[in-house]
């Protein structure tokens, strides 16, 4: 099936290997224990619970607390230990969901770019604490943001993006959309890889003819078919998003950043970059149910416009980019096809992980990413900012 | 160096395969232990109680065969629930299979299944991707919202935190849409198998014998005895519509789940559908000189056994039930009782975070190392090795 070296996945060395439970238990003083006898869910539980030591807070959100923690058997082995909060709408849903689908796919995706759980375990206060790998180099948005500080090459960006690829194709040859691709979920690890982090607005790939919320994905990172209301549709998403977030790391500024941030404005901010959407490029797009553009027509932006803005990439990168962002989805590569893209291997070689820029940032930076929630944007809470309109409301009447 | 994860080796990291997949013993001594703690733990209360009112009273408690068929019941208790609220078949299955994962750790006296199928059907319809507020769902189920969710921690906690349950029917599907293209005369390329021509594959599929009695599809050949390529259709359409009915309650009600694949419990029901049209396409993937072939096909008919011992009719009725849950009543654990009291009490509990007297963490430390020495390795063994170096 591997027919290009970018699919290839390389063995990874892990700080550790996943836990196992059902070994010695080690008792630790604060750790609170069953008073009664403990069936076997609660032993292991209590088990798993017990093999971690929590120390400092690193963030504190309305969703979910941060904490650096280490192994009880190990103090050299660093987690993160991410407690979800219970949120106001708990008597709704009970365990939201946002947790259950961070933990349910999670659970299931071992892959060296995306961020590891190792475990979960619950306090007797019925918090739900994910001890996750800890990524204590920021993310991929603060390197981006800091233009005065941090430099770095087309290489560096390549070798960035083949690792965001790798994590999307594994994801989709799992069957699980990611829906909320954007820099500040893409995690730096002490060894410069990258992390896919924030599974909250995951979800598997659908039946045939089931239907799927269309008001996903963080709107600056969401693709033209989901404003047009599409229903039906699959990893493509994930695709669209990787291409804007291609295009941020080599304009370093936002691709589509309507102002003001609604829909409508999205799409005139696509159809201006790209061109509008039209049968002629898209067909059936007209009888999209949310099929709104702007009267006047935007004709295909040619290659020439495109190299204007992204020549760093050269002309292979920049075929690849218009690939990753064409407006009919059918047509719009999928992950695998990315990744068997030229520009790969094309020159440059993508940068050795030890040679990519870092920033730092340190642990707090993790715990700003981890206790977010889906489709946030950070630094939100007001006009001009990264804004705060959430990709997370769910539209419940449009969903079975 | 260039490696490609086979879909094997993706099945072998999935939580399924290494946390619920069973070797029939480990399967049956998971249960005895759980029973086995649930039951000392009454002797334990009753003793406590006897000191108080000096009048030993002698319960009875559930067998394990009983605790069997209260649980088994109560999966087709959610089979009927989810199909009364139109939910697609794989909500169905997943829910199922988080009960059935439940009582592996618990015992139905510890937590009467009567208390939890909602919980776990609404847990379910939530990681499934259906949306409905817990206010909804209880309406719709005639039941109280806080007795669906004050479970829901308990039930997280006995699934390990693992909600992904995969399923045969899609799978199932793709062996429908390949038998009606071979039929078609359209082959796709198999490694390995007999090369046969897209005509050569039609024709022998039509020289394929006639289902033997017994098998539950509900197709028979024509009269005449020739079959054309209607009949062919005709033939796969039902045995795939016979295999689709065995997913659904022989698969759901028996051990197939801790047992087999996802890809083995699908052949083997259509193995039992039809068994000679099943042969002919496996014939098509396993060519004769792969090493594994007996292995493979004796797994899928050991499958299919089970599928196929099934009898709805062993199924407790309404009145066996109330007949076991009356028994059940008496030997239920009081320390559980009140589920929806202790979930807010734990709430109160995780509020005052963690602060607990010296007396009392004195005995309760005690009591963890007990657990301790007596939990090793209760939850079954170290997780399997699944090949390190390809992960």
């Amino acid at each position: 099936m591997a027919t290009s070296p970018a699919l290839d996945v390389p063995p990874e060395g892990p700080p550790f290997k996943r836990l196992k439970t059902g070994s010695n238990g080690v008792s630790t003083a604060s750790s609170p224990a069953p008073s009664h006898m403990a069936d076997l869910a609660e032993q292991v539980d209590a088990q798993e619970r017990q093999k971690y030591i929590k120390g400092r807070k690193l963030g504190s959100g309305q969703y979910a607390d941060v904490y650096s923690a280490h192994l009880v058997s190990d103090p050299t082995q660093l987690v993160a230990i991410k407690k979800i909060k219970v949120g106001a709408e708990a008597k709704e849903f009970g365990i939201s969901y946002d947790s259950l689908r961070e933990i349910k796919f999670l659970q299931e995706l071992d892959h060296p770019n995306i961020i590891k759980l190792y475990a979960v375990f619950s306090t007797k206060s019925q918090n739900l604490n994910l001890v996750l790998e800890q990524l204590p180099q920021g993310d991929l948005l603060k390197l981006i943001q800091d233009t005065s500080n941090i430099t770095y090459t087309p290489a560096d960006i390549k070798s960035w993006m083949l690792m965001l690829m790798r994590a999307t194709h594994f994801c989709h040859a799992n069957y699980v959309l990611h829906r909320d691709i954007k820099p500040n979920n893409l995690l730096i690890a002490s060894d410069g890889s990258i992390k896919l982090a924030d599974f909250g607005l995951a979800r598997s790939f659908a039946d045939p003819f089931q239907k799927m919320t269309y008001n996903t994905v963080t709107i600056w990172y969401r693709p033209p078919e989901l404003f047009f209301q599409a229903q039906y549709y699959g990893g493509k998403v994930d695709v669209w998003s990787c291409g804007c977030v291609f295009a941020e790391l080599v304009a370093r500024d936002v691709m589509f950043r309507a102002w003001p941030e609604n829909e409508i404005n999205m799409v005139k901010m696509i159809c201006d970059k790209i061109g509008t959407p039209t049968e002629d490029n898209w067909p059936g797009v007209s009888k999209m149910k949310g099929y709104v553009t702007p009267t006047e027509v935007v004709p295909l932006r040619p290659k020439e416009h495109w190299m204007a803005q992204f020549r760093a990439v050269g002309e292979t990168g920049v075929d690849l980019l218009m690939k990753m962002l064409l407006l009919d989805p059918r047509k719009r590569l999928s992950a695998e096809e990315v990744l068997k893209h030229p520009f790969w291997t094309a020159e440059p070689r993508p940068s050795r992980l030890e040679d990519l820029p870092r920033k730092g940032g340190g642990m707090e930076v993790m715990g700003e990413d981890l206790k977010r929630r889906g489709g946030e944007i950070p630094n939100g809470g007001g006009a001009g900012g990264r804004g705060d309109k959430v990709a997370r409301k769910i539209d419940f009447g449009a969903m079975k | 160096m260039t490696q490609a994860l086979s879909e094997d080796d993706i099945y072998r990291t999935s939580t399924q395969y290494r946390l619920w997949s069973f070797s029939p013993d480990a399967l049956a001594s998971l249960r005895t232990k759980t029973r086995e703690i649930a039951v000392e733990r009454l002797r334990r209360s009753s003793e406590q109680q006897a000191a108080r009112n000096d009048e030993p009273e002698v319960v009875e408690y559930l067998t394990e065969d009983e605790e069997l068929r209260l649980t088994q019941r109560y999966c087709d208790q959610i089979r009927s629930t989810s199909d009364h609220l139109k939910w697609p078949v794989h909500v169905k299955a997943t829910a199922v299979q988080y009960l059935k994962r439940f009582y592996l750790s618990n015992s139905c006296m510890t937590y009467p299944p009567k208390e939890i199928y909602k919980t776990v059907l609404y847990l379910a319809s939530k990681t499934e991707a259906i949306h409905i507020t817990v206010s909804d769902y209880a309406r719709r189920i005639s039941t109280d919202p806080e007795q669906v969710l004050a479970p829901e921690y308990k039930v997280m906690q006995a699934l390990r935190f693992t909600l992904d349950v995969k399923q045969p029917f899609r799978g199932l599907k793709g062996v429908l849409m390949e038998l009606l293209n071979l039929a078609e005369g359209l082959v796709g390329a198999v490694d390995g198998a007999d090369s046969m021509n897209g005509d050569e594959v039609k024709a022998s599929m039509l020289q394929v014998r006639r289902p033997p009695e017994g098998n539950r599809t509900q197709w028979t050949p024509p009269s005449s005895g020739t079959l054309d390529g209607k009949h062919l259709n005709d033939r796969i359409q039902a045995a795939y519509s016979a295999a689709r009915t065995l997913l659904d309650a022989p698969a759901l009600l028996t051990d197939v789940y801790f047992l087999y694949t996802p890809s083995q419990i699908l052949l083997a029901a259509m193995h039992v559908a039809d068994e000679p049209l099943t042969s002919f396409y496996l014939s098509t993937k396993l060519p004769i000189s792969l090493s594994t072939r007996p292995q493979i096909l004796a797994t899928i008919h050991a499958c299919a056994d089970m599928l196929a011992a099934f009898d709805q009719g062993a199924v407790l009725t309404k009145d066996e039930r109330t007949a076991l849950e009356a028994k059940l009543d008496k030997c239920r654990d009081p320390g559980t009782k009140d589920l929806i009291k202790a979930f807010a009490a734990m709430r109160q509990d995780g509020m005052e975070d963690g602060k607990v007297e010296e007396g009392v963490a004195q005995k309760r430390k005690a009591a963890r190392e007990k657990n301790e020495r007596d939990g090793d390795d209760l939850f079954g063994p170290s997780l399997p090795k699944t090949n390190e170096g390809s992960r």
